[in-house]
């Protein structure tokens, strides 16, 4: 039983990642139709600059939660700025092949400055897990629940109640008209890519200080993936829920069969759902109606 | 207050099809002017000019000019145009589905400052009572005649000077669209609105219109004040039907549209 509690708690705290950035995923989706292939890539690099900011600092937190936020604000306003916008009017799937070029770019520029090696965040401390019910449990993973839990109350309440939030659905379901309101679109592409870049900025940091930061954190975008096509692809909570889900289910499958499998249980889930429900688990069934 | 003029507009989509071809109208201030014509005859893209949304169908202003109270809509974003106060009811309404009817009218009001949107929503549910018991209910659940009510009380959020109406009586019941109707006469007044309102029910629109304007294939055929053109031969000829004789002439181009759209009023 305390196997698969373990388990089962293990694959929430990665299933908190995966749900971090299946939300960024979902965010430029919904307003854009695009999906964004760099997203682990850029959850990397927010991470590594922060990383050289601790490394000068002493690791001190409050600079590189600064850091976090100043570097996830300027990579997304770029990004929006350098790789999007001269891609409006152009097909999605031109934008869509530039994000995966960007991925490339970054991870290659990254390998560059900060190396192929991972390393030890500074500051982050090897405090012992303490024990509940039988279940290993360190204290950061406990703070990225919290922040994952924070992070999905703070975003459906903004597109529930902020206009901005309203205008991103509204722009989801018909974005002509949505400029028809006054919407500025290119100004609501930067509110998705850059509040997108923070939540993975956010992702990023926990992750390094958990585990260790390194080129392989932009896998986990990969990994990721199948939440948001779970979650149904525009849906933003539904893709955080659904990063839950993903990361338990990748843990069992790494515990009861095999450690091997576990990196495509999250895509066999995908498969079977997507049987069952197109439009994924949340996502926006088309209503037809006059 | 501002006087909206099209001077020698002509309209291009993909700089190959010709849409609007040397169309001069005006609506001055507190004017209801209707805007009639056929299917494809370009009303509503004329309209999308207006409002500055050619750029996602790839249209284009190849020559003449759209002034708002003296300045130049031409280069304005959309989103300018909408601040300089013009606003627009979308044909087939095309509410957001899946907002609800609260979200749809408040998405009217993104270009008012923060502390305004309550008070002007209050006086929408003033306009609309109808509306009230049906806030939270996702819009396109409606039935038509609501969905039309929330595009109109949509479009109004922003406190237009002018409000742009394409084809509000499409697919409603008689007595709905009479209600909608007056509903525009009244707010004309109320809300000190002009109106440019495009339509193909040319009866009712002429009866609230002061003025209007036909459209066919790009062009303005024929103009005048409402009353002149409900007397005229050739309106009643073509755009009411009037004449019952078997000599259908351009009626034949009009046929393929009357399996979609009520014609008569
Ligand atoms: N996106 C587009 N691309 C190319 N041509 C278009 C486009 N939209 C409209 N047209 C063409 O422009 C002409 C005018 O169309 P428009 O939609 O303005 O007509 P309308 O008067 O509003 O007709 P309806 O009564 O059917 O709404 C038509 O010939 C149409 O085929
Ligand atoms: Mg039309």
């Amino acid at each position: 039983m305390s196997y698969f509690l373990n388990l089962v708690f293990a694959g929430l705290a990665v299933g908190a990642l995966y749900g971090l950035l299946a939300m960024g995923y979902a965010i430029i989706f919904k307003v854009s139709r695009v999906v964004n292939f760099a997203q682990g890539e850029i959850m990397m690099l927010i991470a590594y600059m922060a990383y050289s900011v601790a490394l000068r600092t002493d690791g001190s937190a409050l600079l590189v939660v600064l850091a976090v936020l100043v570097s996830s604000v300027a990579v997304g306003f770029l990004i929006e700025r350098f790789v999007v916008r001269p891609m409006l009017g152009q097909p999605v799937f031109s934008l869509v092949m530039m994000t995966i070029a960007l991925a490339i770019l970054i991870r290659s520029v990254a390998a560059l400055i900060w190396g192929n090696y991972p390393y030890r965040f500074p500051g982050a401390e090897t405090v012992q897990p303490f024990v509940i019910a039988g279940v290993y449990i360190q204290p950061l993973q406990m703070v990225l629940l919290a922040v994952y839990g924070a992070i999905c109350v703070a975003v459906w309440a903004f597109l529930r109640f902020n206009i901005v939030g309203i205008a991103m659905r509204a722009t989801a379901s018909d974005a002509t008209v949505s400029m028809l309101m006054g919407v500025s679109v290119t100004r609501l592409y930067r509110t998705a890519w850059v509040v997108s870049a923070l939540i993975a900025g956010i992702a990023g940091i926990l992750f390094a200080n958990i585990n260790h930061i390194g080129p392989d954190m932009a896998h986990i975008g990969i990994r990721a993936f199948p939440a948001t096509i779970l979650g149904g692809l525009d849906s933003v909570i539904g893709s955080a829920v659904a990063g839950l889900i993903i990361g338990v289910v990748e843990s069992l499958t790494g515990g009861y069969v095999a450690a091997t499998y576990k990196e495509i249980a999250g895509f066999v889930v995908i498969l079977f759902v997507l049987m069952i429900r197109p439009y994924g688990l949340f996502g926006q069934r088309n209503i037809e109606r006059v | 207050m501002a006087e909206l003029s099209v001077i020698n507009a002509q309209i291009f989509y993909d700089r190959t099809v010709e849409a609007i071809r040397d169309v001069s109208l005006t609506v001055a201030p507190g004017e209801i002017v209707c805007l009639l014509g056929a299917n494809g005859a370009g009303k509503s893209t004329l309209l999308k000019a207006i409002s500055g949304i050619m750029g996602p169908e790839r249209g284009l202003l190849t020559k003449g000019s759209l002034n708002f109270g003296g300045v130049s809509l031409a280069g304005m974003a959309s989103e300018q145009i909408v601040r300089a106060g013009i606003s627009q009811v979308p044909e087939g309404r095309r509410l957001f589905v899946d907002l609800t009817v609260e979200e749809n009218i408040l998405m009217g009001g993104f270009t008012l400052p923060a502390a305004e949107r309550g008070q002007r929503l209050a006086e929408i549910y003033q306009i609309f009572p109808d509306l009230v018991p049906h806030r939270t209910r996702v819009a396109g659940y409606l039935s038509g005649g609501q969905q039309q009510m929330v595009a109109i009380g949509r479009a109004l959020m922003a406190r237009p000077k002018l409000l742009m109406l394409d084809e509000p009586s499409l697919g409603l019941a008689p007595k709905i669209v009479a209600t909608i109707f007056e509903t525009i006469a009244v707010l004309r007044k109320a809300e000190g609105l002009s109106i440019l309102l495009v339509e193909q029910n040319a009866r009712i629109a002429l009866e609230v219109s002061d003025k209007g304007y036909v459209l066919e294939r790009g062009r303005v055929v024929f103009d005048g004040d409402a009353r002149t053109l409900l007397d005229s031969p050739e309106i009643q000829e073509f755009y009411l039907g009037m004449d019952r004789s078997d000599d259908r002439k351009s009626f034949r181009d009009l046929k393929h549209y009357r399996r979609r759209k009520r014609w008569l009023s």
